[in-house]
């Protein structure tokens, strides 16, 4: 959140730079739709162009592109795959006006995608650190990007811890990974669900509950706690987290808000002195404290 | 920066060396009453510019960042898209800017394009864009009852950001009549300084200068003596957040959340996007001017919105406005003393009166301390 540098210095009567069109999205074929849990699917897609592609392939976990659906307007949405994997996805709740244009899409269709945008997770910063990942129901999106890039670069980080919880048994996210995760050696997940459903026998109670678990020992020396959720849950869990020890600064967290540019330009994002859409969406809990707004 | 010296008589011969040059000139004119707008100069309405006025309610913002602007057009054909950028490049010039208003322009560019993802459609219009700055001289006409330039140090007469700047040495304090009838016109840029080249153009000497010296101090002393003297100390207490909650209640209390201090703001930025059908199953995406008063401004979909509160939203905007860290991230404040919010708000809480809010609040718990 520093003043960054300032390039492009503006004078009357002296044109510019010619720079590139930032709100100019490049053209998305959706190829397959997932289905996650009630009114959450994954899309995926591609560019149209290669080129477009593999640019946007650099994103980092933690960043967020911006999706057209022409005629109804424009998103943000967190990136969800890992920049080591080799597929480009979104995974959407149905909730606004754009985001069910996005639901109504079938394979083929065509859209539009600008980004990636944001800070993303300091990933490199957090080598030789213990990651330990605690999301609540949808939280789970924005984390899995940083989940799959530490397990994908395994040897940079200590111990992986992965906590998530969901309402129902039928609301966990991306079933099928987390299945892979509780099976992979030197990963430590749990997860748990407020109510129990017919057949379940994993453990109930918020995700709190899991960190008082008989034999379950959360890492709070060396380590970095990434807390996506709902807000009841993100409260609880923070209380939790400094309670064992975590100081304020080793909690980060991704941010959400109504944005319309992505870069910085419309206002409509910004909170104390940031703007979530360039100065975050990433941040640690101490900096959102000074920001000084609901989240 | 180089002077001339230029006759009264002359002073329009500027537009007219402008227009020749192929600018589209924008103007201040004075409609019935008090009413002074800015308009495209014709041949019809050329004599009725006005050198001296109240400075016109609408800044001439929307010449370089429209209320409406078009991005894009999005043909759609078999389940094909074709985006182009749609992008409107005008030679202008404003003859006429007052110099909050070139502060303001200032702070624009700052804005659109001092930092990360340049903003291509303002830099449109902006990279054509001639400034032709009337100092403020005339304290009848000239300064109104809200301007408060002297504190953001934009005025009365702008130090730089014009390309050009007439300055009537017959102001108050002029020490003789004699060369009275003369303006002196300052270059500030080397395309400013090419005008220089027409006859209309003569030399002045260094007592020209000096009584533009006199002209300022004269105006400088016929400012309304207000307490937005107390500027800067509450750009201090703002951005150490010494501001009692009550003071943005009280703000909060007062506004009407009609988004009119936003939306004739020569500094403010923020827009709002939306998609328009247009022709033949095209789409046009659009941004449109918007406003933190109003409620909608935070609202995500799914109706979750972090910001509720009117005093929220009120203390956001003179937080975004006068917090040193925005100052220091732009290099400009967003705030130019045009004194435009103080006119348009009917509950009176225009940065002005806001100022003199957070001084009694300010000062009246440092009172209890």
């Amino acid at each position: 959140m520093n003043p960054s540098s300032i390039e492009h210095v503006a004078m009357p009567g002296i044109a510019p730079k010619i720079v590139e069109n930032v709100y100019l999205p490049k053209v998305a074929v959706l190829d397959r739709v997932v289905d996650e849990i009630d009114e959450v699917k994954t899309f995926y897609w591609h560019f149209e162009d290669n080129e477009a592609q593999s640019a946007f392939k650099r994103f980092r976990p933690g960043q967020f592109a911006q999706v057209s659906l022409f005629g109804v307007g424009e998103f943000p949405t967190s990136l969800p795959p890992s920049p080591t994997e080799e597929n480009t996805f979104f995974t959407v709740r149905q909730v606004g006006s754009c985001t069910q244009a996005l639901h109504k899409l079938k394979p083929g269709d065509k859209f539009a995608v600008r980004g990636p945008y944001g800070n993303g997770f300091p990933m490199e910063d957090y080598r030789g650190k213990n990651l330990v990942f605690i999301a609540g129901g949808i939280g789970l999106i924005p984390l899995r990007s940083a989940i799959v890039y530490a397990l994908a670069n395994r040897e940079h980080y200590e111990r992986i811890q992965i906590f998530h919880g969901a309402k129902t048994p039928k609301e966990l996210m991306y079933v099928s990974k987390l299945l892979n995760w509780e099976r992979t050696p030197g990963v430590d997940c749990h997860i748990t669900v407020d109510r129990a459903a017919e057949g379940w026998t994993g453990d109930v109670g918020v995700v709190g509950s899991l960190f008082k678990k008989p034999g379950v020992k959360v890492a709070v020396e060396n380590a970095v706690a990434f807390v996506c959720g709902p807000p009841v849950m993100f409260r609880f869990v923070i209380q939790d987290l400094l309670a064992m020890g975590f100081k304020e600064r080793n909690i980060v967290s991704t941010l959400e808000r109504y944005m319309k540019c992505g870069v910085g330009k419309c206002g409509h994002c910004c909170i104390g002195v940031a703007y979530v859409c360039v100065d975050g969406p990433v941040f640690t809990y101490e900096q959102i404290k000074q920001l000084g707004e609901d989240i | 920066m180089k002077a001339r010296l230029l006759s009264r008589g002359d002073v329009l011969k500027v537009v007219d060396l402008l227009r020749r040059r192929g600018y589209e000139v924008i103007a201040p004119f004075r409609g019935r009453g008090r009413d002074t707008f800015f308009d495209p100069v014709t041949d019809q309405n050329r004599d009725r510019i006005q050198i001296h006025l109240p400075n016109p309610y609408y800044p001439p913002k929307r010449f370089v960042f429209p209320p409406i602007e078009r991005l894009l057009k999005v043909e759609r054909s078999n389940g094909d898209l074709r985006i182009q950028s749609t992008y409107e490049e005008r030679k202008r010039a404003i003859f006429g800017i007052r110099s909050c208003d070139v502060a303001g322009i200032y702070h624009l560019d700052r804005f659109y394009l001092g930092r990360d993802f340049p903003d291509i459609y303002y830099q449109n219009h902006r990279k054509n864009l001639f400034l032709v700055n009337v100092a403020c001289t005339d304290p009848e006409l000239d300064i109104g009852e809200e301007c408060f330039c002297m504190c953001t140090d934009t005025g009365p007469a702008a130090r730089d950001h014009f390309d050009l700047q007439l300055f009537d040495l017959h102001g108050m304090g002029a020490q003789s009549v004699k060369d009275g009838d003369d303006f002196l016109a300052v270059a500030g840029t080397p395309l400013g300084e090419t005008l220089f080249a027409d006859p209309i153009f003569r030399k002045g000497s260094p007592e020209h200068v000096a009584q533009r010296s006199a002209i300022l101090d004269g105006v400088r002393k016929s400012f309304r003596p207000g307490t937005t003297s107390w500027f800067s100390a509450a750009i201090q207490a703002v951005s150490r957040g010494e501001i009692p909650e009550e003071t943005w209640d009280e703000v909060g209390n007062r506004c009407l959340e009609c988004g009119g201090c936003t939306y004739v703001c020569p500094a403010c930025t923020c827009f709002t996007v939306t998609d328009r059908l247009a022709e033949g199953n095209a789409v046009e995406r659009l941004r449109i001017w918007d406003s933190c008063a109003l409620s909608g401004f935070t609202r995500m979909a799914g109706g979750f919105n972090p910001r509720r509160a009117v005093h929220d939203r009120r203390n956001r905007r003179f937080f975004r406005k006068l917090a040193h860290y925005f100052i220091e991230r732009e290099l400009s404040m967003a705030c130019v003393g045009c004194g435009r919010c103080a006119a348009v708000c009917h509950g009176d809480i225009g940065m002005p009166s806001v100022v003199e809010m957070i001084r009694r609040h300010v000062t009246a718990r440092s009172n209890e301390a």
